[in-house]
């Protein structure tokens, strides 16, 4: 039977997760082992295989139509989908700035910073995203295991792949469980 | 009794129990959030429904009362999904985002709840709304963003210190915890006893002091006693690395069942003043450090030398029961210094009680009185827990009279006020006990002629009186405003008024009775004394206190902290403060409670007993810490309770 297909990409987070994922240290070497390791952000491949994979990873929320876009891509392409950590599951840091308006938060960010010089700019170029509310993963596309945590703990990580790597769908309970 | 089945365990339980309590009793955890074991069921989350048979719909457990042969069930499917939801509610209402909530990782019910039931996410985002943060309060910060609107906050302060300071404005998704009438939380009503925020099980009321300074299920925890008054309170001392993190009011402590106030809880918190860190002497007009041995040998010479040549000792009533013995019976005993006292300003009127044979009761009596009455004692600032008693029955029959000469700000809970005119209390009680015995049907002139004496109409003191006589129980609480003549009258006002009525007093420091006891009450003059040892502990020494003892000649003082008085001294022994100490103290009704160091003092700091027992062993003075034996000295006005065998 051929190695299940993993491919993860990163949205609205701070990479952190992936980070994280990382963190595994040499256990990355069981993983690599058990899984085809497809693209990744960190990787040189970028996008997830138009034949599909097995697992699609997302880090972060939805804060853009790029974002959208991303989400959209692996979801299609990908049989289970894993929310990787507190933004993807709820949101996290990102989705604080959904507290204000979306202009008083460029206009801080771009013109009001303390470092910014005088001709401060909301950048307007019509290449770029448009910037949304941020969102959930699920409130985008159906994920089918969230695993929360900001980010989440190594361990945690290495038991979700090796679980989806040996084909089980990883159950996150008890010591196993945090969202911070 | 009655009988009922819980997931097929049968439980037996008194009527009117709640299927919580129940099931609690069977070993069954139900989650629970708005619920609280020392607050009135309130079912106001239902994140605790089980399933009823016979019953249509879900029921909240910890509002609903057994019946016999009642079949509950509390985790099915059905079950499970009512709470899952309800939780979902509850987390997309506000602002629940947890990896920078003070609470987060351990310390948050909410989040706790949600983890033991297995939710790795919620299926809505939150309104996006954002709520105010109210930090306009010296010691606690309210983020309404975290709150879920329990009301276990509105409740503990109505319920346990009945301040009611808190409330609930609006209804359903506009609700609103507000502090009295939607004024700022600093500018209300409160009088910071923080109880709110040790029953606010989500990160929405927390302290100033010790928020973010790591999480509570990582610290180490201390039962011990709040020495702040002679209440007594049992606290939980919470440190991390030998450092005091928070201070929490002990639950289980018979004193005072989990409330503390703002003295015992932020006040220890605060105490910036500088720790004295090594014995110092006294050497070219400056104070140096030394070594024990030295210090010590320092004070034995010159105490030896002017033995019988006017030797004064003052001790703080502050101090564990085993230092003031060990003190009394070096400087007293063993030296036969000429002024042997404490700095206890309260000892006089339970003496008098002692002797007149009137017996203090313990502070149950307030859970139950129909009519407390005040007299020299402010309840607002001082032994303010006894206060709590007090204020949280106001809301039933329970009627309070303060009576005081002096500004007392307890007076505006009190249902009737007198102030009596400075010194002339002695007449306003005497008046008092004639009222009681006379009745006031117009007849007789007397307890009128005494009542104008102490300044007061007769209609006041005939008011009061009757109150008294319709009053199944009245309890006297009485403390230091309070001069002889006037405890005198207050004496037989209780003797006189019989079983019905029962006196309680607040004695000042945490173990101002012990130092009554002792007969260390006299107040200090240690005019003609050259010599003098203070044993201050981690007291503050008052401006009186330190003019009396300008000029002294030879000046020892056994300190934790640095003050006006260390500076004066010509030796100085580093001691414990009091969450290093061990030992004994007795509160205002003699319960004998044991102190337990929650922190490690540094290696030149020692206790206070070890200080007095060092210096005996200089002087060859057998010195005794028995103080059980000592308090047996002078009648007691109160039995002691819980002595520990
Ligand atoms: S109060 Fe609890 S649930 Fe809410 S953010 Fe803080 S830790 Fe999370
Ligand atoms: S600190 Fe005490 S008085 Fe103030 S609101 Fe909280 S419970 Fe009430
Ligand atoms: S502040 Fe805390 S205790 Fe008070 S209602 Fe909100 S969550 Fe409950
Ligand atoms: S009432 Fe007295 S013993 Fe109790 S917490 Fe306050 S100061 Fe401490
Ligand atoms: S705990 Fe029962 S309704 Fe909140």
């Amino acid at each position: 039977m051929a190695k299940p297909k993993i491919a993860s990409d990163w949205m609205a987070g701070c990479a952190g997760c992936h980070m994280s994922l990382l963190d595994i240290d040499e256990r990355i070497l069981q993983i690599a082992e058990l899984v085809d390791i497809r693209a990744t952000p960190i990787t040189d491949l970028k996008e997830p295989d138009e034949s599909g994979v097995d697992v699609g990873i997302l880090e972060g929320g939805i804060n853009n139509t790029a974002n959208e876009e991303v989400a959209h891509k692996m979801r299609k392409r990908c049989k289970i989908l894993v929310a990787l950590g507190d933004c993807a599951v709820f949101g996290g840091v990102p989705a604080m700035r959904n507290f204000f308006k979306l202009d008083e938060v460029l206009k801080r960010a771009y013109i009001e910073t303390e470092s910014t010089d005088e001709e401060g700019k909301i950048p307007d170029d019509p290449e770029l995203a448009k910037m949304t509310k941020v969102r959930a993963v699920h409130e985008v596309v159906p994920v089918d295991v969230f695993v929360p945590g900001c980010p989440p703990d190594p361990d945690v990580i290495f038991y979700v792949l090796s679980e989806l790597a040996q084909g089980r769908i990883p159950e996150l309970k008890d010591e196993k469980l945090h969202w911070h | 009794m009655v009988t009922l089945t819980i997931d097929g365990r049968t439980v037996e339980v008194p009527e009117g129990t709640t299927v919580l309590r129940a099931a609690e009793k069977a070993g069954i955890k139900i989650p629970t959030l708005c619920d609280h074991p020392h607050l009135q069921p309130f079912g106001g989350c239902r994140v605790c429904v089980v399933e009823v048979e016979g019953l249509r719909t879900l029921q909240p457990s910890c509002t609903l009362p057994v019946s016999q042969n009642m079949v509950v069930r509390t985790n099915t499917p059905k079950v499970l999904a009512a709470r899952k939801f309800v939780l979902t509610l509850i987390f997309s209402d506000r602002n629940h985002f947890c990896p920078y909530c003070q609470v987060s990782g351990g310390d948050c019910e909410l989040q706790n709840t949600a983890l033991d039931m297995g939710m790795t996410h919620w299926d809505y985002q939150p309104a996006w709304k954002p709520y105010p943060v109210d930090a306009s309060h010296p010691n606690l910060v309210i983020d309404h963003n975290r709150c879920i609107l329990c009301r276990r906050c509105v409740r503990a302060c109505g319920e346990l210190v009945g301040n009611y300071t808190l409330g609930i404005e609006e209804r359903g998704a506009n609700s609103m915890l507000i502090a009295d009438t939607g004024v700022p939380f600093g500018e209300s009503t409160c009088i910071s006893c923080g109880t709110c925020s040790q029953v606010c099980p989500t990160g929405a009321i927390i302290d100033r002091r010790s928020a973010y300074q790591g999480l509570e299920k990582k610290t180490e925890s201390t039962r011990t006693v709040c020495v702040q008054c002679s209440v007594g309170c049992g606290v939980e001392v919470l440190t991390r690395d030998n450092r005091m993190v928070r201070i929490l009011g002990d639950w289980d402590a018979t004193v005072n069942g989990g409330v503390i106030c703002k003295l015992g809880r932020f006040d220890p918190l605060d105490d910036t003043r500088e720790r004295v860190k090594t014995p110092m002497v006294r050497k070219d007009g400056k104070l140096q450090p030394a070594s024990w041995d030295e210090a010590l040998e320092v004070i034995a010479k010159t105490l030896k030398a002017h033995q019988g040549k006017g030797i004064a000792a003052l001790v703080s009533p502050r101090l564990p029961a085993e230092a003031m013995t060990a003190f009394k019976s070096l400087f007293k005993e063993g030296l036969h210094a000429e002024m042997v006292t404490s700095m206890n300003g309260s000892g006089m009127a339970s003496r008098l009680a002692a002797e007149a044979g009137v017996h203090e009761n313990t502070l149950d009596v307030l859970h139950c009185a129909d009519c407390v009455v005040t007299v020299g004692l402010d309840l607002y600032s001082d032994h303010q827990v006894l206060g709590f008693f007090i204020k949280r029955r106001l809301n039933t029959s329970t009627a309070l009279v303060v009576m005081d000469s002096r500004e007392n700000r307890f007076a505006e809970y009190a249902r009737i006020a007198l102030k009596p005119a400075a010194g002339k209390e002695a007449f306003a009680l005497q008046a008092l006990a004639a009222a009681i015995r006379e009745g006031h049907n117009g007849t007789s002139g007397k307890f009128g002629e005494l009542a104008s004496k102490a300044g007061l109409s007769e209609a006041e003191i005939a008011k009061v009186a009757d109150l008294i006589r319709k009053s199944g129980t009245t309890v006297f609480v009485y403390g230091e405003g309070l001069d002889e003549n006037g405890a005198k009258a207050l004496l037989e006002v209780v003797q006189q008024a019989g079983d019905n009525t029962k006196l309680v007093s607040a004695k000042g420091a945490a173990n101002s009775l012990f130092a009554g006891q002792l007969g260390l009450s006299n107040s200090f003059n240690p005019k003609g004394c050259p010599t003098v040892f203070v044993a201050l502990g981690d007291d503050e020494p008052s401006n009186a206190l330190i003019q009396q003892l300008e000029g002294t000649e030879f000046l020892a003082v056994a300190a934790s902290h640095v003050s006006r008085l260390t500076a004066m001294a010509d030796v100085v022994l580093p001691v414990e403060m009091w969450a290093e100490q061990e030992g004994t103290y007795i509160n205002l009704e003699g319960r004998v409670q044991k102190a337990h160091a929650a922190l490690r003092p540094t290696e030149w700091v020692r206790s206070s007993t070890e200080a007095i027992m060092a210096l005996g062993k200089l002087l060859d003075v057998p010195v005794s810490t028995d103080w059980q034996k000592a308090f047996q000295n002078h009648p007691s006005p109160v039995t002691l309770i819980g002595e520990p065998a």
